[in-house]
């Protein structure tokens, strides 16, 4: 007998009239969830387990993962976890059925088969598919939270690519999901898993460069903070079969069909892209609020810059501290570069360096030894998608982990916020909401199309 | 992963085309935007008005946008504008337009009623729990579930009697909300309620977790035997629900539970927990997590040994010491990474215990975790070490010598390059001197230390010396390599002349010059010449000067690999000059082939560089000898494709 059953008087004496009449109804209710058929329909009666595991893995045995929205990028992220010894794919999700087909091959030539499956529209993947454990989804910027609460709901485990969510909402649902579900998540802000970054970060904490006062992350070099609201020229639709240019939108407000927009000519747009700011902050923002020991928070003040992307923005934590976005290399040379600067030294380091660059060239003498430490520490391989199969097994949380990727784009939402308002901006990141600016608090979210909805 | 560059080069293509039409957020007024709303403008303009609104709409707005609810069209928009606007109006023009639509404009205005949790409209939306458009009755229990009132949750208990099954996710994603809003009001009793409700093994594995979770940690300590029936529940999907959830329960009580259940689990139970009890980091579960460590299933055992380091705990010192031992490798070296991360003095004291073993393996592991650990304070004992019998002990010290030590240990060091007792000591101790001297402000100060041993120094020390000079550069470092081109034992001399053919600067080249012209010996000669030669291909020194060396060169050139060689550097010198050089050598039959990739070397990087016609022309004859010279054919076809460009560009003159 469960305990649930059982349970202190307290408890047992809250069980008011009303629970009691729907505990019996509830057994009807799932007597014709049994019995019910149909393409949309939930297994009720077979647990998981005899399935496929549904997102509860033991450590012994393969984790079966599916895809959604897996393109260009996407490819990539599923040519890294493919070799992965303990996961299995099996099945892709995409309305455009060039890219679903080209993933087929992908996967099918690594296998030798022709078993992987394909799917064109997301709710009906989701709900006849209990096998699978985990997705991977690589949509663009417009459907990562969706589809990652969708995933999550159907009891998925969810590895997302960034930026993971257009607006403050989408990720306090993404979090609260995830929580809710006991769901592992993981962003694809992969630079929190590699070597030279994590030594940056460790480093950062360590106080070798004494108390931090200045972060800088770098933003991208194409696109601008201010977004398109333009519709390129309408085209026929394809077939839906082709592609299905509404499961494409998904919650963005309607426009015209044209191809451009299906082969990557989407960023930029207002309703697709989290621009310049998002389009490398999503890793930049998460990388420098990791090595100021504030993930779990947002800068509370934002200071408006005149110029079209965002650079210089000047953002203050409630500790003081500044982080600083930077377009251009002036801190660094290469993509995603960070920066750390404090009293005794700095750190600096981007995308293609042997070592970061430091102040002083003693801080490099204990690289293997933080590096080596923090592995050892957290259990967390330099691998970012090796961590989140690591943490489907353990259950434990991922090294960008719901409320890193929700505490982190918030920083973005409220830079493209500041740049697109003009003027400076306070933030209350307990309440999470802007201070006395109530046109910035409506753009901390924005209506869903239906039925593209939470 | 690292961005692709093919993607980076889409998006900069594409930053051409998207940076042409950044427009601003709001370009309109309040009332301007009404007016388009109202007017018979076309539905890009209406979209347009509706999301300006969201920012800037008031109260005036909201009948008109109720007005396109139930647009097909623009009733999206219209929710869009109508969410954010913060007046009530809103909400009657929402709850209005329930009992009005159908499809998808009816579902829509069901979010946005959640979004704006709105519990006027319950009974409304509790009317829509059984509509038969299933998107319809699952917006209305997800919005239900926003609202979170306990009322919107016994509504949504009782409805789900007679619904769908296939509504049944959103049914209990909507009691899903309840639970946290009536736990968030402090109605835990009524959030426990639903979560019994929903242990049901019939029921999705998402839902079961959820409802565990909740009735796990809304109960507090009382939750705390249910955590326990639920680690020890033989379906897996509730020991992971149960895992994840005691992940957000603190306490000493929790910890104690956890590692009380590792006894009884199977081993991936075993694992899971190993890891869990790893991130909590109560050195109250240590004891269990030693004895898992020490023995039972291997996959266990290295999970155990892996929770330690989050420890940081001196206790598990002597296990993962005891554990280095274990004939296993695996777990042996898993061990050795464990106490490599402990940053505890105990950690430290075991080590330097290990370094000072009699055991030839134990002193080797500890010189490893010397260098992991960054143990500065063991140089002493490393530096002891390095005088050890063995083979390998000694090599291996000398090595992290060169990464702990500082400056001031720079005399021991070269004490032991003096006195070192193979090639492989003295290699070793005169790399850590070399690191030690980089490591100071200025390495060339250390030069009069190390040159000042080179007079007594047995000629075996004395190379290994020369070599830390050449690595740390410099006039007087050169001046005692060059010295050292006369000393009287060979292999001192042939050191000698190596390192001022891999010098750094030209500084070297009059010295290998004098030695290819006059040395006594041969072989110093030849040794001295390829030196030279090798000296004048770094491309660090300015191409005229390399041209200069290579015309001393050409005088003393006499075998064809010096021919060969001095052809090699020719050709890496972009200049006509280089060219006058190469030619002669396109007749030789020995060397030909050399010559014309030279000479096409040459031409391409002139050409590449943007040669004037004047220059081009220059190439021309060249070119056209190269082609009849070489005998591989792709060589041909790269003098002939390069013939055509300079004679297009000296016929361009």
């Amino acid at each position: 007998m469960s305990p649930r059953k059982s349970l202190s008087a307290a408890t047992a004496a809250a069980q008011n009239a009303s629970a009691r009449s729907a505990a019996l109804n509830r057994r009807q209710f799932l007597r014709r969830a049994a019995i019910a058929g149909g393409a949309f329909t939930v297994p009720l009666i077979v647990p998981g387990r005899v399935l496929g595991l549904n997102g509860a893995v033991p450590p012994s045995e393969k984790i079966v993962m599916g895809g959604i929205g897996i393109g260009n990028r996407g490819s990539d992220d599923l040519r890294w976890m493919l070799p992965e010894p303990d996961v299995i794919f099996v099945a892709d999700c995409d309305p455009q059925r060039s890219r679903r087909e080209a993933v087929k091959r992908i996967v099918d030539a690594k296998y030798g088969n022709t078993d992987f499956k394909l799917y064109s529209d997301t709710r009906e993947f989701l709900a006849t598919r209990p096998d699978i454990d985990a997705v991977l989804s690589t949509t663009g910027d417009r459907l990562h939270a969706l589809m990652a609460t969708w995933a999550m709901r159907a009891g998925k485990d969810v590895y997302s690519e960034k930026p993971s969510a257009m607006t403050i909402a989408e990720g306090q649902m993404v979090v609260e999901t995830a929580r809710r579900y006991g769901r592992v998540y993981q962003t694809g802000t992969q630079r929190l898993s590699e070597a030279n970054f994590v030594f940056a970060i460790e480093l950062a904490k360590s106080g070798r460069l004494g108390k931090v006062h200045t972060a800088y992350a770098h933003i991208a070099p194409w696109d601008a903070a201010a977004m398109r609201h333009d519709w390129l020229a309408g085209q026929p639709e394809l077939p839906k079969s082709e592609c299905d240019w509404d499961q494409w939108l998904g919650p963005c407000p309607w426009r015209p069909y044209n191809a451009e927009y299906c082969r990557g000519g989407w960023r930029g747009f207002y309703d697709f892209h989290t621009s310049c700011i998002g389009e490398w902050g999503a890793h930049t923002f998460a990388q420098a609020q990791a090595g100021l020991d504030l993930l779990d928070t947002s800068p509370v003040a934002y200071e408006y810059v005149d110029n079209p992307t965002g650079d210089g923005m000047v953002t203050h934590f409630a500790s003081g501290v500044k982080m600083i976005l930077s377009r251009g290399d002036k801190y660094w040379h290469g993509s995603c570069g960070m920066r750390f600067d404090g009293p005794e030294g700095w750190v600096s380091v981007a995308d293609g360096y042997s070592r970061p660059e430091v102040s002083n060239p003693r801080l490099l003498d204990d690289f293997n030894k933080i590096v080596g430490d923090y592995m050892a520490r957290t259990q967390r391989p330099m691998s970012h998608v090796r961590n989140f199969f690591d943490c489907i097994k353990s259950r434990r949380l991922t090294v960008a982990h719901p409320v890193v990727m929700h505490r982190t784009m918030s920083t973005v939402h409220a830079a493209n916020i500041c740049m697109w308002l003009k003027r400076d901006l306070k933030y209350d990141p307990v309440k999470e909401e802007f201070v006395n600016d109530a046109e910035a608090n409506r753009l901390r979210s924005r209506a869903m199309r239906a039925p593209y909805m939470f | 992963m690292k961005t692709n560059f093919a993607l980076l080069l889409a998006l900069a293509l594409n930053a051409v085309v998207l940076a042409q039409n950044p427009t601003p957020l709001v370009t309109k007024t309040p009332d301007q935007l009404i007016a388009v709303l109202k007017s018979d403008a076309g539905l890009k303009e209406k979209s347009d008005a509706c999301r300006e609104l969201a920012v800037v709409g008031g109260k005036d707005a909201v009948p008109v946008l109720a007005g396109l609810l139930a647009d097909e069209k623009l009733s999206h928009m219209a929710r869009y504008a109508l969410e954010t606007i913060p007046d009530p109006s809103v909400d009657a023009a929402l709850r209005d337009a329930l009992g009005k639509l159908k499809g998808r404009p009816l579902v829509g205005v069901i979010g946005s009623i959640g979004v704006r949790r709105n519990a006027q409209a319950l009974d409304l939306l509790v009317a829509k729990l059984s509509d038969d458009d299933a998107d319809v009755a699952q917006a209305a229990a997800r919005t239900l579930g926003r609202i979170g009132t306990p009322e919107a949750a016994d509504a949504l208990m009782n409805a789900a009697a007679n619904s769908d099954a296939g509504n049944l996710l959103a049914f209990c994603e909507g009691l899903g909300r309840c639970v946290d809003a009536l736990a968030a009001a402090g109605k835990t009793d009524q959030a426990l309620t639903i979560c019994d409700h929903y242990d049901d093994s019939q029921l999705p594995q998402q839902v079961r977790v959820a409802a565990l979770r909740g009735a796990i940690l809304l109960r507090g300590k009382d939750g705390l035997p249910l955590l326990k029936e639920s680690l020890e529940n033989p379906e897996y999907v509730l020991f992971a629900a149960a895992i994840r959830t005691s992940q957000e329960m603190p306490g000493a009580d929790v910890t104690k539970l956890l590692a009380d259940e590792l006894a009884a689990l199977d081993a991936d139970h075993q694992i899971v927990l190993l890891s869990t009890l790893s991130q909590r980091a109560d050195a109250s579960s240590l004891p269990a997590i030693f004895t898992k460590a020490k023995n039972g299933d291997k996959p266990v055992r290295l999970a155990a040994i892996r929770a330690l380091p989050a420890f940081n705990s001196p206790d598990s010192v002597p296990v993962l010491v005891a554990l280095m031992h274990d004939p296993d490798r695996d777990l042996a070296r898993a061990a050795q990474e464990s106490l490599a991360s402990l940053a505890c003095p105990e950690a430290d004291s075991a080590v330097v215990k290990l370094l000072g073993s009699a055991d030839t393996q134990e002193q080797l592991t500890g010189v490893e975790l010397v260098s992991r650990r960054r143990m500065t304070a063991c140089v002493p004992d490393l530096l002891k070490a390095a005088g050890d019998a063995d083979d390998q002990v000694r090599p291996a010290a000398l090595k992290t010598v060169g990464e702990l030590a500082s400056p001031d240990d720079l005399p021991a060091v070269l004490i032991l390059v003096q006195t070192g007792k193979t090639d492989e000591d003295r290699d070793a101790a005169a790399q850590a001197a070399s690191a030690l001297c980089a490591k100071t402000d200025q390495p060339t100060r250390c030069v009069p230390k190390i040159a000042g041993l080179l007079p007594s120094a047995q000629p075996a020390a004395k190379q290994s010396l020369l070599n830390i000079l050449g690595t740390i550069g410099g006039p007087e470092a050169l001046t005692a390599i060059r010295a050292a081109v006369s000393d009287d034992n060979p292999q001192v001399r042939a050191t000698a002349i190596r390192l001022l053919g891999s010098w750094k600067t030209a500084d070297a080249a009059p010295a290998l010059l004098d030695l290819a012209q006059n040395a006594k010996d041969p072989a110093d000669k030849l040794v001295s010449l390829q030196s030279y030669l090798q000296l004048a291909s770094d491309t660090e020194i300015a191409a005229d000067q390399r041209l200069a060396m290579c015309r001393q060169a050409a005088g003393l050139v006499q075998r064809v690999e010096e021919k060969k060689l001095l052809l090699s550097v020719l050709g890496g010198i972009a200049s006509p000059d280089s060219l006058a050089m190469i030619t002669p050598h396109l007749t030789d039959a020995e060397t030909k082939d050399e010559a014309a990739a030279a000479v096409v070397s040459v031409a391409g990087k002139l050409l590449k560089n943007g040669a004037d016609a004047q220059t081009a022309g220059k190439l021309v004859e060249p070119l056209q000898q190269a082609g009849q010279a070489a005998a591989n054919p792709d060589l041909a076809k790269q003098a002939q494709t390069l013939l055509d460009q300079a004679q297009a560009k000296a016929g361009a003159k």
